[in-house]
């Protein structure tokens, strides 16, 4: 317990470091200066439409997983690429304690950037439209992207050099992409499962309905099964990580 | 002693705390190291050869950072990659410079204390920083430090648990003089102490200041394991090649090759180049040879002098 809490507090700590977290906000934050400056003159239910369908369309399709792509990678992958890797692993800590810290820390990073973002678009929209519960749904969106995007990028950043890159490849080939148009993949698409938990919470107008509607295609809404799917693909990936250190050789030649 | 040291030379040592069976690494078709056996016991042995001899690789895989491709590594006779329990007893100094740059040096310490399962981690970090001299520091920023400050911050995160066994790849870089002299007593005082001290470098000097044994490494293989003693023995014996720039090549020759330690000479227009398997005789017989044959000597140098081709004349002997 005492290893595990030491490596997800030290690794959250690097993963939140000043110029990578200011930089993610901007991205994740840039949703309420869209609201403020399109709010003057609009019904508040015109408002919270905008807000839902460009939080859904442009928040959990993109900007967050996006930033949670890169906060993730960036756990091992950034240990690995500058030769600190060492002083995590040559410890007497189980592989499997090391793999839970750095997935956890990696989520509880990301939780905090996508959530500094979802804060300050939750305030514009809740200071036009006087609805202070209009950002409980992407605060539980933004949990359930944080658990599923380190469980997956987080053995990725391990095992590929640009992590990154190779993590938004997959966010606009097969995400965004190949999802739309392949009703088969649906179900396993972070995106949708991502949708599908906000979309239970939100208080959505029938537009934006109609756009949750044709984005999840065959995945059924429910805020359960979403944290069931992320819980599920955590506990994967911590065994997957574990297994990796355990057997990858784990510095480069 | 004729020849160098064959690899079967005391490259086991009876109480042996680190052991390397028959191992090799490839990468692809790279071979980084190649059928080693040795084994290390506790006192200071030096892991020494030329750069790319694959010195760090071994250190790596005796680690458990990499895998070995065939044969076994074992410390405390647990392989470190299957048993992490084994790192408790372990402190590894890693080649690289980097450090967490977002941790202050005492933070840096007491985290590896506290994961290494210290009872009192900062009282530890605050022994271990002080054994490297870096108490007075300790509250900076790692990003700040120079390079041998960093040396020290990871020293100091390798000793502070108090280790058995304690790896160290090239733990000198970047240290300034004073810095290098204290880190050689301190490695020579953990020795005497008992510990597995396996330092390498590729500068013989610093081994030979530390080190009661040797094992050294040319191209991925096991060259030479032993004493000091033996190896500089080894090296003394080898067949050195020798260049005098004097104004009377040919008469300074003729004398020369009167020694018996003289194996071969080249004469050009500025001066000769002797093969000898006694330098050091050569070099007290080129004065007296100068003088016998009126001959001005300008320089005299080793034209093979560098430790990769020392090594080298050690793994053809093999």
């Amino acid at each position: 317990m005492r290893a595990f809490l030491l490596i997800t507090r030290s690794v959250t700590g690097r993963l939140l470091g000043l110029r990578r977290s200011i930089g993610l906000f901007v991205l994740t934050g840039s949703i309420a200066p869209i609201v403020l400056v399109l709010a003057p003159g609009r019904s508040d239910e015109r408002v919270a439409t905008f807000y839902n369908d460009i939080t859904v369309g442009l928040g959990l399709s993109i900007l967050f997983p996006v930033a949670a792509l890169v906060v993730s990678t960036a756990a091992l992958g950034e240990e690995r690429k500058s030769h600190t890797l060492p002083f995590l692993l040559l410890k007497p800590a189980s592989r499997w304690v090391i793999a839970l810290g750095v997935i956890t820390a990696a989520t509880l990073a990301s939780f905090v950037i996508l959530e500094a973002g979802v804060i300050a678009s939750w305030i514009a929209a809740a200071v036009v439209t006087g609805d202070w519960s209009i950002g409980v749904s992407t605060t539980v969106a933004a949990a359930v992207q944080s658990v599923a995007s380190a469980a997956l990028f987080v053995p990725l950043g391990l095992v590929v050099g640009r992590a990154a890159l190779v993590g938004l490849g997959y966010l606009l080939i097969w995400e965004v992409t190949l999802g739309n148009v392949i009703e088969g993949i649906q179900a396993s698409s972070i995106y949708r499962i991502v949708v599908s938990a906000w979309a239970d919470l939100a208080a959505m107008t029938p537009d934006n309905l109609e756009t949750v509607t044709e984005v999840l295609g065959r995945v059924e809404v429910g805020v359960g099964g979403a944290v069931a799917k992320a819980t599920a693909l955590a506990i994967l990936s911590i065994t997957v990580t574990g297994l990796l250190l355990k057997h990858r050789d784990l510095v480069p030649e | 002693m004729t020849g160098a040291p064959h690899a079967t030379d005391a490259r086991d040592v009876s109480d042996a705390t680190v052991v390397a069976a028959n191992l090799s690494k490839w990468f692809g078709q790279k071979v980084a190291v190649s059928e080693v056996n040795c084994s290390f016991g506790p006192g200071v042995t030096g892991l020494l050869g030329p750069n790319g001899a694959g010195k760090t690789t071994l250190l790596r895989v005796l680690a458990g950072l990499l895998s070995p491709s065939a044969g076994k590594a074992a410390i405390l006779g647990r392989d470190p990659k299957r048993h992490p329990s084994v790192y408790r007893h372990v402190g590894f100094v890693p080649e690289d410079e980097a450090v967490y740059n977002h941790m202050s040096a005492r933070r840096f310490v007491e985290w590896s204390a506290a994961l290494s399962k210290v009872e009192d981690a900062r009282s530890a970090a605050r022994r271990a920083l002080d054994t490297v001299h870096l108490a007075e520091d300790a509250d900076r920023s790692l990003a700040g430090f120079s390079k041998g400050m960093r040396q020290r911050a990871k020293i100091a995160a390798a000793l502070v648990h108090n280790p058995q066994v304690l790896i160290l790849d090239e733990p000198l870089n970047g240290t300034d003089p004073v810095q290098r002299a204290r880190l050689i007593e301190l490695f020579v005082q953990l020795g005497s102490e008992g510990r597995t001290i396996i330092v390498s470098s590729h500068v013989l000097a610093e081994v030979d200041r530390m080190a009661t044994r040797v094992v050294a490494m040319v191209n991925g293989r096991l060259a030479a394991a032993g004493s000091v003693a033996a190896l500089r023995d080894a090296m003394s014996d080898t067949p050195r090649l020798i260049r005098i720039d004097t104004d009377r090549p040919r008469r300074l020759a003729r004398r020369l090759l009167a020694g018996n330690w003289v194996e071969s000479v080249r004469v050009d227009a500025a001066g000769i180049e002797i093969r000898t398997s006694d330098a050091g005789a050569l070099g007290h017989d080129i004065a007296v040879a100068a003088r016998d044959t009126d001959s001005v000597v300008m320089a005299v140098s080793a034209e093979d002098d560098s430790l990769e081709s020392v090594f080298r004349y050690l793994v053809e002997q093999r």
